[in-house]
């Protein structure tokens, strides 16, 4: 039960942590807001429900486009100061002023919803709706399904076209890009849309594994971050190592500490990810995905 | 009659508020090469930037195919046939370097790129064994091959080159000047070079710079530089003659 928690968990985390890597490689900023993104789709697809009978599964497309749009907006409320080069620190503020907004506005409209449907919406979960197979919790594979198809769409997309090479192209060099014609500005958009809608699926499927409040992208953002720095923020494929390793430790790690310790050890399981977080920043400061990992097995072979 | 390819007409630039260069009139002739040498800092790379729209520009012109292309942005300036070759970062490491010639014909069509591609490995056969690799793992000489075989690509009849000898063994060098002039003779592109290696580059110019602090100290054909006396104390201070 715990494994496929932790696996669940993982996987809402991979998609979430792959947005923020992709918007920092080609703008670089830190979003801050990620988390939030997430949460607005959580209180799209509770919308569809209750207003539509729509089941949350079923939502997910529209939930990518939401999600896109939120993307889309922030990129473009960011731009004016991307284009005066403002400062990593700057930027980052930025994000966080967004992600406040997010927060007032997914709380006010949790409170029209309620009035709308005639009873609280300010918390909820989608767990009760939730189909099994074999005992597992339907949210195991369809979160499942959503990374492996994700994963492939971005490998074909990366590596198999055209636009996905000039992506490539754009994030590593994005000054030699243009010198190639490519409009990098096009790859920055494509980016930012790209990660409000995995956002936006991630927040249709988190309400299936934990309750949601309007503040839940503030706590969850934590572990984006450390899955995002962890794996490394200059490759995408750090996102997903970091994002599986962030997600089943901290799982993992708080429920045996829980077990060990009593409950209460559970409120404080983001300090698990921080604590991973901070030591591979002394011992790898690029992330897993920076590593010279040839050079470390010649200094361990040669010892 | 001397064909104008580009002519530069009072042109101040600079890096935000640091203005680098000062009234800047140049002209860089159709099929010939022209290369700007000058002593470190004289502003010879920023000049190429500016060119290809790297930089901000306060005022002057940049004059190609009768049209002003100062504010025209980067990217579809290399949609004009004007192709850009930094000094350094001038190849995608994570990109293999197939993929990298591919990216270099972003503008055409697929046909034209496998087409310029084949055109590019004839030149620099150097690349054919090694397309699969990573253009991260080249060594110097490969990866300025690579850069070079790009520029090719792009099917460009404008091709601006930042210093695509430094770092290079003296042997390489004289490799990459070869290859400059091939790509003249062969396929006739106008090429405006920027060169550290000053006396070499100019023997294989039609045509020359001399800047020094940001503005034209003097200008004529390759020869008229060579032999220039203010040119030789120049030299003194860029590289031994």
């Amino acid at each position: 039960m715990i494994i496929e928690g932790a696996i669940i968990y993982s996987n809402l985390l991979v998609l979430l942590a792959l947005g923020l890597t992709l918007t920092y490689i080609t703008t670089n900023v830190p979003n801050f807001a990620q988390g939030s993104y997430a949460i607005v789709g959580s209180y799209v697809a509770l919308t569809l429900l209750k207003l539509f009978g729509i089941c949350p599964y079923l939502s997910l497309p529209v939930l990518f486009i939401v999600g896109a749009i939120v993307g889309l907006l922030t990129y473009l409320s960011l731009k004016p100061l991307i284009k005066r080069n403002a400062s990593v620190e700057m930027l980052m503020i930025a994000t966080l002023a967004i992600d406040l907004i997010l927060l007032g506005v997914i709380g006010a409209y949790s409170e029209v919803l309620s009035q709308i449907v005639g009873s609280t919406q300010a918390k909820f979960v989608f767990a009760n709706l939730d189909f099994s197979i074999f005992g597992f919790r339907g949210i195991l594979f369809v979160s499942t399904l959503v990374v492996i198809l994700l994963l492939f769409g971005l490998y074909l997309l990366l590596y198999k076209t055209k636009f996905g090479i000039a992506l490539r192209a754009s994030m590593e060099n994005p000054s030699l890009a243009q010198t190639m014609g490519i409009d990098v500005e096009k790859t920055r958009l494509f980016s930012w849309i790209l990660s409000g809608a995995l956002a936006g699926v991630a927040g249709g499927l988190l309400p299936f594994m934990q309750e949601i409040v309007p503040a839940t992208g503030d706590l969850i953002i934590i572990s984006i971050f450390a899955a995002s720095i962890v794996g490394g923020l200059r490759h995408i494929s750090g996102a997903l190592i970091g994002g599986y390793i962030i997600g089943i430790s901290e799982s993992l790690i708080t429920y045996y500490l829980a077990m060990a310790f009593g409950a209460g050890f559970l409120v404080y399981g983001k300090v698990v990810s921080l604590i991973i977080m901070i030591a591979t920043l002394l011992i790898a400061p690029y992330g897993i995905t920076g590593v010279d990992w040839k050079k470390v097995r010649k200094r361990l072979f040669s010892q | 009659m001397v064909i104008r390819m580009i002519k530069i007409k009072n042109l101040n630039a600079g890096y935000g508020k640091l203005q680098i260069l000062f009234d800047i009139n140049a002209k860089v002739e159709k099929g010939k090469i022209t290369t700007v040498v000058g002593p470190n800092g004289s502003g010879k790379s920023t000049f190429l930037k500016t060119l290809f729209g790297l930089t901000k520009i306060y005022s002057g012109e940049i004059i190609f195919n009768n049209k002003n292309i100062a504010h025209v942005p980067p990217h579809q300036k290399a949609r004009m046939k004007i192709a850009y070759l930094p000094q350094t970062n001038n190849v995608f490491a994570d990109l293999t370097v197939e993929e990298n010639l591919k990216i270099a014909g972003y503008v055409l069509d697929k046909d034209k790129v496998k087409e310029r591609i084949e055109i590019a490995l004839n030149i620099f056969p150097e690349l054919k064994n090694i397309l699969k690799r990573k253009a991260g793992t080249l060594s110097g000489g490969q990866r300025q091959f690579l850069a070079m075989g790009m520029a090719l690509v792009r099917d460009a009849e404008v091709l601006m080159l930042d210093e695509p000898t430094a770092q290079l063994s003296p042997k390489l060098a004289e490799v990459i000047f070869g290859k400059i002039v091939e790509m003249r003779d062969e396929f006739g592109l106008t090429i405006l070079l920027v060169e550290q290696n000053a006396k070499r580059a100019l023997e294989i110019s039609d045509n020359g710079y001399m800047f020094v602090s940001g503005k034209v100290a003097f200008e004529g054909t390759a020869e008229e530089l060579l032999n220039h006396e203010k040119f030789k104390e120049y030299s003194l201070g860029i590289t031994a003659l």
